[in-house]
């Protein structure tokens, strides 16, 4: 009995180690080497048609790197991904955020910090816009290489109704208020916005507002408790105050806070209103829905500027998430191979392949080579016309924000003070926020 | 002949693997709930034991509160709406006092067979700015500012997540009903009508006591559920307008999958947890005293 079961041990630990040392090898007798993927991309939805053309491209072009990659989305992503975290068992190339998203990896140091290899050379960057490579940990970290870049401020303006009414485009807050009767009388809603998911309206205009009165270097100080910036300044006071007074003066379409964002879209595509305050990504959607003569009526315009702001005719923009490397194959022929990937994905190849399916990407491409849509050429020069800030949630901590933008909601249903919730928040943050650490 | 020692081993073998796995699902996922209630965690990561602050601190908590308060509405909902509507419904197709009572069975069942997460863009849909029945509102007003103001309402957001529970559930509670009055045998009635009993009567000396023990049960059903709501409120209102419409579940699951706070969250689900066995306790000292009272 007991060397059937000692012949069953061993015949067992036999087995597992075979198969597990099948699973760790990284090249097979053909030198072909396998990359394991986790990717926050969903491949049958339209919108990532680009990412499909790029991955099939790479295989072309690279036939000794195959490609393993597993897709999940919205919090399923990050509830699996957390748990492979906890096991510290993460795959060779993953999405990753620049932020504190995907902190669940970084922080326990499971990401490759790429300003610490050799890859990033200073003629791989010469190729990219500046804020590509902007620091993404604290100590200056950076996990990946983001491919497009996310305009999170644009107030999209249809020309046709302004022309109607007589109207230009508002050249100060004041005067867009001043707009109001006129389009009011004419029918019209002034913006549509749909801030019933709370979050909206802090990416799309807190942020902005808080570049324009605040400033980018204000903003950091604030976050991170520096030059004795606080979030009870004026300058942040201030940007609650605006959103108070856009709905004081019925700049908003109604029941703002309870319009999804994308019934808020389809309000202005249906020429109902005037304005629509939202990200720039939403242009490709625009080429694609919209008939080509109401397209060539949408202006792409930033918020009109504010007395007594300390930077003008900006927008926002995040680096949104790239592609981060396991730190468990550094230096191995893996790294090699993930780094090939990423850097035909970020690079001028994927790019061009990615410009043509509607993105802007952060790689400098000749876009006068590629075949564009109205809005997609739109939102290209505007990129090139604006200057970036920061956008606010992309650098406080999820649940502060959460607890503010929930109250920015109260306030624009006529139950908060501007005062007070910059209070609130900024005891918050004091307490709680990892940037203050 | 099968001896006391193969009697015990034979129960044992047949009791042993549903055992096992319940404390598997159900006792060990609550057991360690409670210990890392007392402990802070962040990205997956354990930063300490805390002891009794993160109850302190979801006691105190605003956002909770309402929660609580929002979770008890729907309880009272269920209990006091639901059930009774149900009973009469059952009984009024039971006893055949409307025409066509099939279909009425079917159409007043329909709902509870859609998915909570339609019924909720289903009802966003009509009632949302860009809705149909806004729009007509609108229209018919001559008012293009009008909206439904209850879902701003600080107090009254959640009666419109109410009215949907309300209208999905009430149907299985009736279907229950239906099932439970169809076993009295109908010479029961008959010879109620014969004695001259009138139909209030019927309904006090024979239909609710026959029922006791499946209100009973509905009613457990109905308040385990209650404190339990997540997919209609998650899909309907998000908790919004700011927290005015959250409950208990998804402040559990903002805390933890959201927010990352895994103790916070754990501490949250004991609390839940906890609720649930306390007010099911009472609900069964209470039945048990009407079932007496019956006896």
């Amino acid at each position: 009995m007991k060397k059937i079961l000692a012949l069953v041990m061993v015949s067992l630990i036999a087995v597992t180690s075979f198969f597990a040392s099948g699973a760790n090898e990284s090249k097979s007798d053909d030198g072909t080497i396998t990359l394991t993927g986790y990717m926050q991309i969903d491949p049958a939805n339209p919108a990532y048609a680009g990412h499909n053309a790029v991955v099939e491209a790479f295989e072309e072009a690279y036939p000794n790197i195959k490609l393993d990659i597993e897709y999940a989305t919205g919090e399923a992503f990050h509830q699996k991904f957390q748990a492979m975290a906890a096991s510290r068992k993460i795959p060779d190339i993953f999405t990753c955020y620049g932020g504190a998203r995907t902190a669940y990896i970084q922080d326990p140091g499971l990401v490759l910090d790429l300003s610490d290899t050799d890859y990033l050379t200073d003629e791989f960057k010469s190729q990219f816009k500046p804020v590509t490579f902007k620091a993404q940990g604290e100590n200056g970290e950076l996990w990946m290489i983001p491919p497009t870049l996310a305009v999170c401020h644009v107030v999209f303006a249809n020309r046709a109704i302004l022309d109607e009414l007589g109207l230009d485009y508002p050249k100060t807050f004041e005067e867009m208020i001043a707009q109001v009767p006129t389009i009011r009388a004419a029918g019209y809603y002034p913006i549509s916005m749909g801030n019933k998911d709370q979050w909206v309206v802090n990416s799309w205009l807190l942020s902005l507002l808080v570049d324009r009165t605040g400033g980018p270097q204000w903003f950091m100080d604030a976050a991170k408790g520096e030059n004795g910036a606080k979030f009870t300044d004026p300058a942040f006071v201030k940007t609650l105050e605006i959103i108070q007074t856009m709905c004081e003066e019925d700049l908003f379409s109604p029941g703002v806070n309870q319009m999804g964002n994308g019934e808020a879209d389809q309000e202005f595509y249906q020429g109902k209103s005037v304005y629509l305050i939202d990200a720039g990504w939403r242009s490709g959607g625009m080429d694609s829905q919209l008939p080509t003569e109401f397209t060539e009526n949408i202006e792409m315009h930033v918020f009109p500027a504010i007395e007594g702001e300390v930077r003008s005719n900006t927008s926002t923009a995040v680096t949104g998430e790239g592609f981060g490397i396991a730190s468990a194959i550094k230096d191995t022929e893996k790294a090699d191979a993930a780094w090939k990937f990423i850097s035909f994905y970020t690079g001028e190849e994927g790019s061009k392949i990615f410009a043509q399916y509607g993105d802007i990407p952060t790689c400098n491409i000749d876009f006068s080579e590629i075949e564009m849509g109205i809005m997609q050429k739109k939102y290209a020069q505007f990129q090139e016309e604006h200057e970036m800030g920061y956008v606010f949630d992309s650098v406080m901590n999820g649940e502060g924000v959460s607890l503010l933008n929930a109250n920015i909601q109260a306030m624009m249903m006529g139950n908060g003070d501007p005062s007070e919730i910059a209070a609130q928040y900024e005891a918050w943050v004091a307490q709680n926020d990892t940037n203050r650490e | 002949m099968i001896t006391d020692r193969n009697k015990k081993l034979s129960y044992l073998s047949l009791l042993l693997p549903a055992f096992i796995i319940y404390i598997a699902i159900i006792i060990f996922p609550v057991v360690v709930s409670f210990g890392l209630s007392f402990t802070k965690w962040r990205h997956f990561q354990l930063k300490g034991f805390v002891g009794i602050e993160n109850y302190i601190n979801i006691i105190k908590d605003p956002i909770f509160q309402i929660a609580v308060k929002n979770n008890v509405k729907i309880m009272l909902i269920s209990v006091l709406g639901q059930i009774p509507l149900g009973v009469i419904l059952a009984y009024l197709l039971f006893r055949k006092w409307v025409r066509g009572s099939q279909f009425f069975e079917m159409m007043i069942f329909l709902p509870i067979t859609i998915s909570s997460i339609v019924v909720a863009l289903l009802w966003n849909r009509v009632f949302s700015p860009v809705g149909i029945y806004t729009s007509f509102v609108r229209t018919i007003t001559d008012n293009p500012d009008y909206v439904v103001k209850i879902f701003e309402n600080e107090k009254h957001a959640i009666v419109p997540v109410l009215f949907v529970l309300l209208w999905q559930h009430t149907s299985l509670y009736m279907i229950i009903f239906l099932a439970n009055l169809q076993r009295i045998p109908k010479s029961v009635f008959e010879a109620a009508t014969i004695d001259g009993a009138s139909e209030w009567t019927i309904i006090r000396k024979i239909v609710l006591p026959a029922l006791t023990a499946v209100i009973y049960t509905c009613s457990v059903l109905a308040i385990s559920g209650s404190l339990k709501s997540f997919d209609l409120v998650f899909a309907m209102t998000g908790g919004g307008p700011v927290h005015y419409t959250y409950v208990m579940a998804l402040y559990l699951y903002q805390q933890t999958f959201t927010f990352n706070n895994y103790g916070y969250g754990s501490a949250v689900s004991i609390i839940i947890v906890v609720l649930s066995v306390g007010l099911i306790t009472f609900c069964q000292r209470i039945f048990a005293k009407i079932s007496n009272k019956y006896n």
